[in-house]
């Protein structure tokens, strides 16, 4: 005795391929009850009808949708179906924002775009302004200069107030206020910013907590989003990821046998930045590693990383620096 | 745009789609709206929407191929299936055909992105018969209850590895006997082959599969590095 199912129709066939029982579905639920159905089939369990004959006839056998085997569709199921098939796919696309990869990466996005808005949006300032304060420092507490640009009511009580000489030229009203009003963009977008970064730490902590303890959140956000997401990061060879984010070079390696990049994103971590150059590539290769076990910790939520654990890979990194104090000789090298 | 001019465009493929110089046009299912910007040609009691043969890779095959045009398109009433059917430009056209002059046609539009079902579920509103659907080519097992009868026409375009194998398998089980399979072959998405070993182990695949091999399209000049496989239903089923 055989049982063969879909969404809409349940059918007990016996050995000699006559047909035993059947039901159908009549319609109950409306759409609703289609989708339902059409969700159940999709994760292999029986629906309602089917579970019914199973229970009358429990010798039988449940085989997989065949062909032949089940009634056609009657033109009502087949309006129930396109219908329940719009449903679902909304549904699916409602979904996707439960992806902490996808609101992940446009969060990690957004930061870079406005993090690259904000340094465009200083510089220009800074230059514009000291144009007309020559003895500005263009360089020291350019937020603080833009702060008090945009508070100032004119050119000249600004300088006295940053302390600097009187301008020799004064711009113009309107170009005055642009000029002002660019400062004050410049604090408003720094604002914007920070608090980019502040919800991004918060989302890295929650989706990456064992790589966010062990690289900082920003770092590990960076990672995951270059790779791709979770899923796809936890399943790089950790030479992989010490490489992301130096494509270009590595490509550029395999092209034209320049020497490989030595660490991508990973570069900004202070135990590879920080470390001399002879031992960065070993830091890195390190930190990599380490990286993609906290990746698989938290795909395949397992114990997150404690920081005694970050304690020991800090400690490893520091005894490779320590068994490294001098550059490599270049005797007897190439 | 939509400059009215009562003359129909070049010359009939079928009801549904005529060809001129510069690509296809199939007579809209759902006039009034263009989906993607396309040209759109006024005509009696509808308008053509010119298909963009830049955008679409059965467009430009019906233009490169050798054979008749028209073999390469499902005919109106039928049921198709589309796997890796993106915002849904090509999905349209090949809607404005099944569908054409209310006839019952179904599209059954696959992909694995959110963001593209999106602009799936929007365009079948407007469209009946037009059935969307967020899954994985490779998992039909989630959505081939959508798809209670053999198709006519499979195409494919999923750009990933294992392109040939998702295909076969997707004939073996969804192509109804008579019907027509292309494939639509991305050479970059297969890590380390060129175009000419790569169209060779494909042919292979499809031979040891048992499908007729018709013709092999190449898109370049259109669609770059880019092959379309087209072939005749599964042998016995």
């Amino acid at each position: 005795m055989r049982l063969f199912h879909d969404w809409y129709v349940a059918v007990l066939i016996n050995e000699d391929g006559v047909e035993v029982d059947r039901l159908r579905w009549a319609g109950g639920g409306g759409v609703h009850g289609a989708v339902e159905r059409l969700e159940r089939v999709a994760q292999a369990r029986l629906t309602q009808e089917a579970a019914q004959l199973l229970e009358r006839f429990p010798e039988a056998s449940v085989e997989p949708v065949g062909e032949g085997e089940l009634p056609e569709l009657t033109p009502e199921d087949l309006t129930y179906l396109d219908r329940a098939a719009v449903r679902l796919a909304e549904r699916g696309v409602a979904e996707a924002a439960g992806d902490l990869d996808r609101r992940l990466e446009h969060l990690h996005r957004a930061m870079e775009e406005v993090r690259q808005a904000s340094n465009v949006r200083l510089s220009r300032l800074v230059e514009w302004l000291g144009l007309f304060l020559p003895d500005l420092d263009l360089d020291q507490d350019r937020m603080g200069t833009a702060r008090a640009l945009g508070d100032a009511d004119d050119l000249g009580s600004l300088a006295r107030q940053l302390g600097l000489q009187t301008p020799m030229h004064l711009p113009a009203r309107s170009e005055w206020r642009s000029l002002r009003d660019h400062g004050a963009a410049a604090v408003e977008v720094q604002a914007r910013l920070d608090r980019l970064e502040a919800a991004l730490r918060t989302l890295a902590e929650e989706h990456l907590p064992s790589l966010s303890a062990l690289v900082g959140p920003m770092l590990a956000a960076r990672l995951c989003v270059g790779a791709g997401g979770r899923a796809r990061l936890a399943k790089l060879p950790s030479s992989t990821v010490q490489v992301l984010g130096a494509e270009k070079a590595f490509f550029a390696h395999l092209k034209t046998g320049s020497p490989p990049p030595k660490h991508g994103f990973l570069f900004t971590h202070p135990w590879v930045m920080r470390s001399p150059q002879w031992v960065r590539g070993k830091v890195a290769r390190t930190l990599a590693g380490r990286c993609s076990i906290a990746a698989r910790l938290d795909a395949y939520e397992g114990t997150p990383m404690t920081a005694a654990d970050v304690a020991e890979v800090e400690t490893k990194v520091l005894a490779i620096r320590a068994a490294h104090p001098r550059p490599p000789s270049r005797k007897g090298g190439r | 745009m939509g400059r009215g001019s009562a003359k129909p465009p070049g010359r009939p493929l079928s009801d549904a789609v005529r060809m001129d110089g510069s690509g296809p046009w199939t007579w809209s299912a759902n006039p009034g709206q263009s989906v993607y910007n396309e040209t759109i040609r006024k005509g009696k009691h509808g308008e053509w929407r010119r298909w963009d043969p830049r955008r679409s890779k059965v467009a430009s095959g019906l233009l490169r191929t050798t054979g008749a045009p028209e073999r390469l398109l499902p005919s109106p009433g039928e049921h198709v299936l589309y796997l890796g059917a993106g915002h849904g430009t090509t999905v349209s056209h090949i809607h404005d055909v099944v569908c054409h002059d209310g006839a019952p046609g179904r599209v059954v539009a696959v992909d694995l992105s959110p963001r593209c079902l999106r602009d799936l579920t929007r365009l079948s509103r407007a469209r009946p018969g037009l059935v969307p659907v967020l899954g994985d080519a490779r998992r039909p097992e989630g959505w081939r209850a959508l798809l209670p009868r053999r198709a006519t026409w499979v195409f494919q375009d999923v750009a990933q590895a294992h392109q040939a194998s998702i295909f076969t398998s997707a004939c073996e089980r969804f192509l109804a006997p008579k019907g027509r399979g292309l494939l639509s072959l991305k050479v970059e998405s297969d890590r380390g082959s060129d175009a000419g070993a790569l169209r060779a182990k494909v042919e292979r695949e499809l031979a040891e599969a048992d499908f007729a091999l018709e013709e092999v399209i190449n898109l370049e000049g259109f669609e770059d590095k880019h092959l379309l496989f087209v072939v005749g239903g599964p042998p016995s089923a």
